[in-house]
């Protein structure tokens, strides 16, 4: 039995993407190719141009480095790391030193956690996390963030909150949004949808223009 | 590094148990070494000092005819030469009347000295606890064993010595005592008798002859030299020269391969601090996989995850090393200091072997770092979603 099959579509860079579809259809599985954390058994992916099915197990690595962002529903922060260095550690895998602190603080700014810096990540509440990871999935400015329900462990005050900034995130920084979510509607308008339904790409839905609301 | 840092020190139960595990391992070896290699040191100490000195002198077949204070002065015109004396060796049956009853004691081994050269090459004369050492040639210091088994005698007590003498005649002298020898460790003259060389090469008949010489120096790492410069001297006397290694092989040869074992343990003890870190280790990787699932996730090499563990373990092994190094001078410290003794008798020797100390550190650190090898195999095989999922 194949998890997924027959699925084709692209995504326009600074593109907001919405990957429905009900529970088991598939749809995280896609996004773990997507993000290069699974990889398909037929196929290509090709993201920026590189058809990243070929690469090896250090070049995936890299590749997820500096060219992914991920965003995970239980936001998956380090424990032992405060916010800031949370925010810093894709920088610091790829052997960059702190010279892009500054870049880390910004970012936690305009996620609104700029007085939480030095706390310990598992100081923080479920919506502060999940803004962190946020901030964290753009720090190496990606060319795709991948979120894989990322407000599906969060109460609908703070699902509207993180869904928003991450829209207006989108739109600030001409940054690629793939969000993997069973809960449509939070999202209102993006720029196109992929309804997935038994591991094929039932849908592809697009629209011109993607309306922002903060 | 940091992260590998916070990491270890965010889990302080696992870090303490690691670290205390090194540290059991280097204490248990440190102590070994200050017991028993004190207690061999304090051996081959005894015997230099009270039997066989630095460099022990002997004919190769019997007994010494050249004369003993021609080969002392010898010897004492070496600059590296504390001083050098005679002995003699024979065995004799003793008699004492105390309270009226004779007591009759025989095989006593008898050694004679010349008093004046034995209290600057040897220590012997410390170990008279009660009266004089030998200061006549009718002064008998008896070993507290053979004391003892004369009923007690005690200074002042007249003893009739009988020697078998080289013609097979018994020779009988009368000794007054001067003093009784108690020595720790069993290398003393307990079970023995001291009197002057010159009374008891009278009594066996060789007026001329000297059993051994016994040479001290003041640096006895020059023994070997000392020893040679002398054979090569007296090519033609029949001479045979052994340093204290090669004079006491014999005693020593039973403890060294104690010792070999008592070191085995100790390593082996170690060895059971690898296969704690080696839990530890694998806890800390399982109480950390969705973490290790999430930086693979953004973009973590195997080789830094690899990375992580290996530092943690160096870490360990570091922390390991440096506080069970610390303690066991600690204890070593406190052996010197309190002049420790084995059986609340014989003082060790305590020594600062910083070869060796130095030597235990590094292999208790290669050896965390090697016990976590496997931990940060398991580690680096996780594959991220799986980890991010089970973690």
């Amino acid at each position: 039995m194949k998890a997924l099959d027959d699925v084709s579509f692209s995504i326009e860079k600074g593109q907001v993407v919405l990957i429905v579809g009900s529970s088991g259809s598939g749809k995280s599985t896609l996004l773990n190719m997507i993000g290069l954390l699974d990889s398909p058994t037929n196929g290509n992916i090709f993201i920026d141009d590189i058809n990243t099915t070929t690469l090896n197990d250090n070049e995936i690595s890299s590749f997820r480095n500096k060219k992914l962002g991920f965003i995970f529903q239980f936001s998956n922060l380090l424990s032992d790391l405060s916010v800031l260095e949370n925010v810093l550690l894709p920088l610091q895998i790829a052997g960059n030193d702190l010279t892009s602190e500054e870049d880390a603080i910004d970012l936690l700014k305009a996620v609104g956690l700029e007085d939480q810096l030095h706390k310990r990540a598992n100081k923080i509440s479920g919506g502060q996390a999940q803004r962190v990871a946020i901030a964290r999935g753009l720090i190496n400015k990606p060319s795709i963030v991948l979120a894989d329900e990322p407000t599906g462990n969060l109460d609908s005050v703070t699902s509207q909150l993180i869904v928003d900034l991450m829209k207006s995130m989108a739109k600030k920084l001409n940054q690629t949004f793939v969000i993997v979510t069973h809960d449509r509607q939070h999202f209102g308008n993006v720029d196109k949808v992929i309804t997935i339904k038994d591991g094929k790409a039932f849908q592809v839905e697009e629209f011109s223009t993607m309306e922002i609301t903060v | 590094m940091k992260l590998a840092k916070r990491m270890l020190f965010n889990k302080r139960g696992s870090l303490i148990g690691a670290v205390l595990a090194v540290t059991v391992g280097i204490l248990v070896i440190h102590v070994n070494f200050v017991i028993f290699q004190g207690l061999f040191d304090a051996i081959v100490r005894d015997i230099s000092e009270y039997r066989n000195g630095d460099i022990l002198v002997t004919n190769e077949d019997d007994y010494i005819d050249k004369s003993d204070s021609t080969i002392v002065s010898w010897f004492e015109r070496i600059s590296y030469v504390e001083a050098a004396t005679p002995r003699l060796s024979s065995t004799a049956e003793m008699e004492i009347t105390k309270n009226g009853k004779l007591i009759e004691k025989t095989r006593i081994p008898v050694v004679g000295v010349d008093p004046f050269n034995d209290i600057r090459a040897s220590t012997v004369h410390e170990t008279v606890t009660e009266g004089t050492y030998v200061f006549s040639r009718n002064s008998i210091v008896l070993g507290n064993t053979v004391a003892k088994d004369l009923g007690g005698a005690t200074v002042g007590d007249i003893v009739k010595v009988m020697i078998v003498d080289r013609w097979g005649e018994e020779q009988t002298k009368r000794f007054t005592v001067s003093g009784i020898a108690k020595s720790p460790g069993g290398q003393g003259f307990d079970y023995s008798a001291v009197i002057h060389i010159d009374t008891l090469r009278d009594m066996t008949n060789r007026q001329d002859q000297t059993g051994s010489i016994m040479v001290k120096l003041n640096d006895p790492t020059k023994a070997y030299e000392v020893k040679e410069f002398f054979l090569l001297s007296f090519p033609n006397d029949d001479f045979m020269a052994e340093t204290i290694e090669e004079s006491a092989e014999q005693q020593l040869a039973g403890f060294r391969s104690g010792i070999a074992m008592i070191n085995m343990i100790g390593y082996f003890g170690m060895m059971s601090s690898a296969f704690a870190i080696v839990t530890i280790q694998m806890m800390l990787v399982n109480g950390k996989t969705k973490e290790i699932g999430v930086m693979r996730a953004i973009g973590a090499k195997r080789k830094d995850i690899l990375v992580i563990f290996i530092f943690q373990g160096m870490l360990i092994g570091a922390i390991g090393a440096g506080v069970g190094t610390a303690t066991g001078l600690g204890y070593t410290i406190y052996a010197k200091e309190t002049k420790m003794s084995f059986n609340n008798s014989l003082p060790l020797e305590v020594t600062y072997n910083w070869e060796k100390i130095i030597q235990t550190a590094l292999a208790s650190f290669i050896l965390a770092i090697i016990a976590s090898l496997y931990p940060s195999y398991r580690a680096t095989k996780l594959l991220p979603v799986e980890a991010m999922r089970t973690g």
